[in-house]
């Protein structure tokens, strides 16, 4: 059974069973023991959470109640600014970056005494399924190390996965959040674009970029999301939370719910997971719920869309990296011009550039109107589609990948069909829908398979109402054998 | 489908060098995925006019003066820095 790991530890430290102190040391000495096989830190804050953990004990010594969040560990995608700790992007470009100022979420985390254990790993600028781009080498899948974490938040979903934190917040432009944690066989949401603030997250493609948790079961998602969507006015794209906490509406009945499932999703997915998705569909029936099938012929230019407008504007909020006001500088170089592209030349990884280089190919006068317009008008197209499918259905349940997770190494090295696994989470990105995936099973080689349910823009309560009654339906969720044992 | 010449000018607009022995594969796979891009055009043109995804209106504020970060905090960062300012080479004679 996933219980919620968040209320268990609050319960365990409320009644004093065990100290703060000791169990940040218990997850520091997990994390630095576990490290080694997967690789899913790339900075340990060992200090820092200690610090933190003192404060809440002192609190719960002086009678105090606590926060749902004082005095958990966690750990943050090491794109999201933290003050006076390196924030690397997973780059060699910012290698040794140390922000001033803290990303709005972890600022509200903070606030509430989240324990930092460290920055976790992940495909370098969020450009990656495989967190294989990373600078510091890829993070390992905990349920089998010979198989990647997925990408881009690896490390967030390895580390969780793994059990050396108890939760964590990834980003999600593509599907970053949600493809690790189905292949780490954990939960993991992509929110509303504008329901949590960005601010202090490093820019990948600003219109699709949206910060969500990754936790081992439906209720701790829900938790760290109710934490983290707030509006936002360093953010002008910040709306917040819409409605009530969606932990107040997270196990209701889902009977005469309608859950949608889109003929196009299941194209072209593997057989493992068509079938363990079909299986869901039933357990939702079982529960209740009411199956609708429909057609999104729209889907069919989600990917090409993605590619060409997540590119386009990578290649421009990623020019602001000129070696100048902070990261990698070139050692020796003639002029400012030739500075900066020895910087960039040297400081970008191989997929970086290639992205750079289609944005500005997709921007570049000549091919704007028949790739940047085009896609953009296409994008619309897709909304709409979504828009109309959500008259048909309340939730829209669809597999998170056409696979399971890889084996390092194998990330397909044909460049197209590496962006073809992105293909059942991108529609949401394009959309600005919220996202969850869940795990709902295991393949012949004991490699977790995730489902995803998607809702309508600000509908993170239905989705995870549906994705909470699954899990407790189901039971499918396996602990990997690796972190900390409570 | 791309050359090795576009490549070359839009890594020149990107402020990108490219190296001989990286040419040959980046033209290869950037062709692959330009041919992939393509495929949108296959798409009836009757594209919906998008303009950005919560369909938000810029919100204009009073411009107040609000305190800033400390100019030798944002220096730290900076490999070259010279009496408060980021320190480049000459940009013009």
């Amino acid at each position: 059974m996933s219980e919620s790991m968040i209320n268990k530890l609050h319960t365990m430290l409320q009644q004093k069973e065990i100290s703060c102190r000791e169990l940040t040391n218990a997850y520091i000495e997990a994390a630095q023991r576990d490290n080694e096989s997967l690789n899913a830190y790339v900075t340990l804050t060992p200090e820092t959470a200690l610090e933190t953990a003192e404060k809440v004990d002192r609190k719960i010594a002086s009678g105090e109640k606590i926060g749902l969040l004082e005095g958990i560990p966690m750990t943050l995608k090491d794109n999201i600014s933290t003050e006076n700790i390196r924030t690397t992007c997973c780059s060699k470009i910012l290698e040794d970056y140390v922000p001033i100022y803290d990303a709005t979420v972890w600022k509200l985390l903070k606030a509430q005494n989240g324990v930092l254990i460290g920055k976790t790993n992940m495909d370098e600028f969020a450009m990656g399924s495989s967190c294989e781009t990373s600078y510091f080498g890829g993070a390992k899948n905990p349920h089998n190390t010979g198989h990647v974490a997925g990408g881009s938040s690896g490390g967030v979903a390895s580390a969780v996965g793994g059990n050396i934190a108890v939760y964590g917040l990834g980003s999600d432009t593509g599907g970053s959040i949600r493809q690790p944690a189905s292949f780490c066989g954990i939960v993991g949401l992509k929110p509303t674009y504008g329901a949590v603030s960005r601010y202090g997250l490093i820019a990948y493609a600003s219109s699709f970029d949206q910060i969500g948790p990754i936790t081992t079961s439906v209720e701790d998602t829900a938790i760290v999301y109710d934490a983290i969507s707030e509006y936002d006015e360093m953010d002008s794209t910040s709306q917040g939370r819409k409605g009530a906490p969606v932990c107040d509406t997270l196990k209701n009945d889902i009977k005469g719910m309608k859950i949608g499932i889109a003929r196009e999703y299941l194209d072209g997915v593997r057989d493992d997971v068509r079938q363990a998705v079909t299986q869901a569909a039933e357990v939702y029936k079982s529960l209740g719920a009411e199956i609708v099938y429909f057609d999104l012929p729209a889907l069919k230019y989600a990917l090409p869309v993605y590619y060409i407008l997540a590119c386009a504007e990578a290649s421009s909020n990623l020019g602001r990296y000129d070696g100048i006001r902070y990261g990698y500088k070139a050692e020796s170089y003639t002029d400012v011009n030739d500075m900066i592209k020895k910087t960039r030349s040297t400081g970008f990884g191989d997929e970086v550039k290639k992205r750079i280089l289609l944005g500005t190919y997709v921007l570049s006068s000549g091919y704007y109107d028949a790739y940047y317009k085009k896609a953009q008008n296409l994008r619309g197209t897709i909304v709409k589609a979504f828009k109309n499918a959500f008259t048909v259905c309340d939730v829209i349940l669809a597999p998170t990948v056409p696979m399971t997770a890889f084996e390092n190494g194998h990330a397909v090295s044909d460049p197209v069909e590496t962006y073809l696994t992105d293909i059942c989470t991108v529609p949401v990105n394009i959309a600005g829908l919220p996202g969850v995936s869940v795990p709902c099973g295991y393949n012949a080689k004991g490699m977790p398979i995730g489902m995803q349910l998607i809702g309508d823009n600000f509908c993170e309560g239905k989705i995870l109402n549906a994705a909470w009654q699954y899990e407790n339906a189901a039971d499918i969720y396996r602990a990997a054998d690796f972190g900390v044992k409570l | 489908m791309v050359d090795k010449e576009e490549i070359m000018k839009i890594a020149i607009l990107s402020k990108l060098f490219v190296a001989d022995d990286e040419i040959e594969k980046l033209t290869e796979d950037m062709s692959k995925i330009i041919s992939f891009a393509d495929t949108i055009n296959n798409a009836s043109d009757e594209g919906t006019d998008f303009d950005n995804i919560n369909n938000l209106s810029n919100v204009l504020r009073e411009d107040e003066v609000v305190p800033s970060y400390d100019r030798e905090k944002i220096l730290a960062n900076a490999k070259d820095s010279d009496e408060g300012c980021f320190l480049v080479k000459n940009i013009m004679k």
